[in-house]
């Protein structure tokens, strides 16, 4: 049987949502189950970038994650990507970068861009 | 096609952020078998039905995506020929010593328009398929994974900006035409008066497309895609990337453009792999490239939907 986690509460800062994630579940995860659209699921292995967040409050585990998204100074800076990412506490958090913008994205004028 | 000058896609060289997450994946999901390692760490592999001793090369880095991508050449005396034509053409070419990669010939190294690093050479070693030449079974009872046949092609995204006279995607390609003898098997134009090149497919076999490139804010890889027979395979494939927690990025599915039946999906570090099944058509420099329009562009990546899946213009490396 398998032992579920403990369950902790992640609040986006940005849009006033929030959202549970167990232990042994990426932030990612739990924030594609809001079913809230325009949320991006990219790569889930710290490649792609798309699910870059910034922790604000609370404690996580981090996995390896591409330095071309998030370097050395932002992880100080609490910038981590989301899909890396698993809650050791209740988690107050904003998303950035193509995270935020996918929700609002603008219409393509060159077919691909 | 050519049975002289590019003979085919020898290998791609991966950038991974966990080397053993990264060897899980192309061992027991693609079914690749690793054939050596090098003094720096890096992991070479190949497919079943592949000759030649590596398709894939895994490298440990802070950044995932592509090191660079090579074609193999049919003979020396080509690569001399091609070294000669990418200079005159106006692009520098390195020409580095055999071993340079591992287990190679002398081997060129040049950057396309777009920033890919691509590499030609003419040798490498050959350890032969997994069914052997003599009376081989149709396929080996030892690989894991969906025993992808051979890696199939590349899809690199070009920087694209028209506004700012940037379109990587048709630079790259009438270089890989004129230097390269690489002929156009579709392409996708877009803009007002349909006349910007935003994507196109290419070939120097007669599959539909040995390279592919498409328009995008900032180059880097897309996917590479290995293999299957038929669209069963593909079927099965996907069920053990689920039963594995492959991330999938797009389902079993056709593409309108090449016909090819295709799952996207992630290795461990981000990078997307596609499985690519179905012949497509028989490609050949005298059959007219096909052309998708900007209001069709999507039926031509995704036939079923005619919308954007996935990811697929999002999310890369
Ligand atoms: S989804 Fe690609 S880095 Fe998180
Ligand atoms: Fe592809």
């Amino acid at each position: 049987m398998l032992m579920r986690g403990r369950r902790w509460l992640v609040e986006i800062e940005d849009t006033d949502e929030s959202f549970r994630c167990e232990e042994n579940e990426h932030l990612l995860q739990g924030m594609l189950r809001m079913g809230k659209k325009g949320i991006p699921s990219g790569c889930h292995g710290g490649g792609c970038g798309v699910c870059k967040i910034r922790i604000l409050d609370g404690e996580a585990e981090f996995g390896v994650m591409s330095a071309e998204h998030v370097n050395g100074e932002e992880r100080e800076r609490g910038y981590a990507l989301a899909c890396r990412t698993w809650p050791r506490s209740d988690l107050r958090i904003r998303v950035v970068g193509k995270m935020a913008r996918n929700v609002l994205r603008p219409k393509r004028k060159y077919g691909f861009v | 096609m050519s049975i002289s000058g590019v003979l085919r896609i020898g290998h791609i060289n991966l950038r991974v952020l966990d080397m053993e997450a990264a060897l899980d994946h192309y061992t027991n999901i693609l079914g690749m078998k690793q054939t050596d390692a090098d003094d720096h760490g890096n992991i070479y592999l190949k497919c079943w039905d592949e000759v030649d001793k590596y398709s894939v090369i895994l490298s440990k880095a802070d950044k995932a995506g592509m090191d660079h991508i090579a074609y193999k050449v049919a003979s020396e005396a080509e690569l001399n020929t091609y070294a000669q034509r990418i200079r005159d053409y106006g692009i520098e070419v390195a020409e580095e010593a055999a071993g340079t990669l591992l287990s190679c010939g002398p081997s060129l190294r040049f950057t396309l328009p777009s920033g890919h690093v691509m590499r030609l050479y003419a040798e490498k070693e050959q350890l032969g398929t997994a069914v052997g030449t003599t009376n081989p079974p149709p396929w080996p009872t030892d690989y894991p994974g969906i025993k992808a046949h051979w890696l199939d092609h590349a899809l690199l995204m070009c920087e694209l900006n028209p506004e700012k006279g940037v379109n990587t995607v048709a630079r790259n390609s009438e270089f890989m035409r004129d230097a390269l003898d690489f002929f156009l098997t579709e392409q996708v134009m877009v803009g007002p008066d349909g006349d910007i090149q935003a994507a196109t497919w290419m070939a120097c076999t007669n599959t539909p497309h040995d390279i592919a490139f498409v328009g995008a804010p900032k180059s880097g890889l897309h996917h590479c895609a290995f293999f299957l027979d038929e669209w069963y395979d593909v079927l099965k494939a996907a069920d053990w990337m689920a039963m594995n927690n492959v991330k999938i990025d797009v389902t079993p599915q056709r593409h309108g453009i090449t016909r090819g039946y295709t799952i996207y999906f992630f290795d461990p570090s981000g990078n997307r792999n596609e499985t690519f099944a179905g012949l497509g058509y028989m490609a050949s420099p005298d059959r007219p490239p096909i052309t998708w329009t900007e209001d069709q562009l999507w039926r031509g990546i995704f036939y079923h939907t005619g919308e954007e899946a996935g990811e697929f213009t999002s999310v890369y490396t």
